[in-house]
């Protein structure tokens, strides 16, 4: 079972500025900034490796500013990236480098192979769409061509995400965020992908919204097998979503482990900080 | 079943905790615990608190990375895993098959009805669906959850009501070892009986336990054994009688 990982990623790194090695020096959790002195150049994320099992959550803690996020953008091709592999069991079984790929084989590996769900819905919907056209655009890039079959997987998808069918054809714009989020969460689902990136996906939402839109997110991935990446800065959603976890700090992983032992034994400083404030 | 075929045997088991917020103080939570527990039996750990009861359990689970050690458990298929040198993926795949732990509390369950909560338990454990539900359903009537609470959202039940779906979700599949960290200290007389004739009868279907609870009573009826802890070891084992009157006298041996 160590082999079955549905998503791989490897020294990942990204460099905003120069790319000088040189500023992996005086940068990092030891030195305590993300900014090298000697470059200028910001490490938003160095040596990030991980992997993910179909049906297994893998969280992403961390402040804002650690490289959370960066990970996450390079992983879904969302910015380039200056170092490190991420290969997908679904891309020639797993032996393509996917960052090597040319940017429109990449951008078609998220119409199955790989969903991403944003922090702001605004990222992964189009407003002035219906909630209907949105989960088709997603169908038709796949191939989906006959309408009235698009629209019954459609509201299909809405009602797993527990969007009233009433609303398909209202513009995604006119609803509230939570509502956004599930439809996001539907459009992201609607090719099965087998890899699923989660970015704040309850962060900004009312605490009662919130805690729906993430009990609809557990029972997905719970129901789905599907492998996920959830980044939050949030502990009480890495506890919900998730098995183990990686915790950022300046650009680097300071530790990883089961999720309850971080959680109760944190050993790195930083995750002991991060977990104490968390608490009090 | 020969007698040397331990469920779980614990090695020179140390944790140190290294608090980095207070200059890198070191706190000894074990400082070298042996311990064998044989299928079928019932351990119990006994000791004033700060003895590292709660620990050990946390050691063995993985919950707490152990220091030094090992913690050989054998699984269902008969072989012989060392916990704290698996990967972690591997012992996220181990927990609720082949090792359970049942906490005093019921963890970030906010938002499900206890029938769904244990049934999801089964079957992440491998139980089919149709199965986990009619086991969660014994399992719920026989610890007195009222069957009209069945879909209402454990957030709202009482602490004695979610602790009993604790322990139904902790013990729907029979695992190897079940831990156990003071699984009743909420419950009333009557659910407290049904919940202990509950962890009796895995017992005796060959589960081995290892368990911690406060009151003695208990334990005199449970275990088979008790493991008598004082300052990260274990001082004395062995027969409930012996051990609970050097508990209750106070005596040092």
């Amino acid at each position: 079972m160590n082999n079955d990982w549905a998503l791989k990623v490897a020294s990942l790194g990204k460099i905003h500025g120069i790319t000088d090695l040189r500023a992996l020096e005086d940068t990092g959790p030891d030195i305590g900034t993300a900014k090298s002195a000697l470059t200028g150049s910001i490490v938003a994320a160095w040596d990030v490796g991980f992997e993910v099992a179909p049906g297994e959550a893998l969280g992403v803690i961390g402040e804002s500013g650690s490289g959370k996020s960066t990970v996450m953008r390079c992983i879904a091709g969302d910015q380039s990236s200056t170092a490190g592999e991420v290969y997908l069991r679904s891309v020639d079984n797993g032996r393509t480098n996917v960052l090597d790929l040319d940017p429109s084989s990449r951008r078609r590996l998220r119409v199955a192979d790989l969903a991403v769900v944003y922090q702001d819905p605004a990222e992964g919907l189009r407003l002035n769409v219906t909630a209907g056209g949105n989960i088709a655009e997603a169908l038709t890039a796949a191939g989906w061509r006959h309408f009235g079959r698009i629209r019954d997987r459609a509201a299909e998808l809405l009602e797993r995400t527990e969007v009233p069918l009433s609303r398909m054809d209202d513009l995604v714009g006119t609803f509230s965020g939570g509502m956004r989020q599930r439809v996001q969460l539907a459009k992201a689902l609607a090719n099965e992908p087998p890899v699923v990136l989660l970015d704040e996906p309850t962060t900004g939402l009312d605490a009662s919204v919130a805690a729906g839109v993430l009990d609809l997110i557990r029972n997905l991935l719970e129901e789905t097998g599907v492998a996920a990446v959830v980044v939050s800065h949030d502990f009480a959603v890495i506890e919900m979503l998730t098995t183990r976890c990686v915790v950022m700090n300046h650009g680097r992983i300071v530790e990883a482990g089961l999720t309850d032992r971080l959680l109760e034994d944190p050993h790195h400083p930083y995750s002991q900080r991060l977990v104490g404030a968390a608490r009090a | 079943m020969s007698t040397h075929e331990h469920i779980l045997s614990c090695r020179g088991l140390t944790k140190d905790f290294v608090l980095h917020t207070i200059d890198g103080r070191r706190v000894e939570a074990l400082r070298g615990v042996d311990l064998d527990i044989l299928p079928g039996e019932h351990v119990a750990l006994a000791g004033s608190s700060g003895a590292g009861k709660s620990s050990l359990l946390k050691c063995i689970y993985r919950t707490y990375e152990p220091t030094s050690g090992s913690v050989v458990l054998r699984l269902r298929s008969g072989a012989e895993v060392d916990l704290p040198s698996l990967s972690d993926q591997e012992m996220a795949h181990l927990r609720g098959r082949d090792i359970g732990y049942v906490s005093q509390f019921l963890r970030a369950e906010p938002r499900r009805g206890p029938l769904d909560i244990v049934t999801r338990a089964g079957v992440s454990r491998g139980m089919d669906r149709a199965t986990a539900r009619d086991a969660a359903a014994v399992s719920l009537k026989r610890l007195n959850i009222e069957e009209k609470l069945w879909d209402v959202h454990a957030s709202v039940l009482s602490g004695g009501e979610k602790q009993r779906i604790n322990l139904a979700a902790g013990t729907i599949s029979s695992p190897q070892l079940l831990l156990l960290d003071e699984p009743v200290s909420a419950l009333d007389p009557a659910n407290r009986e049904a919940a202990l004739e509950l962890i009796g009868d895995l017992t005796s279907q060959g589960v081995a336990v290892l368990a911690v609870f406060h009151d003695i009573e208990a334990m005199e009826r449970l275990a088979s054994r008790i493991v008598l802890m004082r300052n990260g070891r274990v001082e004395m084992s062995g027969n409930p009688d012996l051990v609970l009157e050097v508990l209750t006298q106070g005596a040092r041996v």
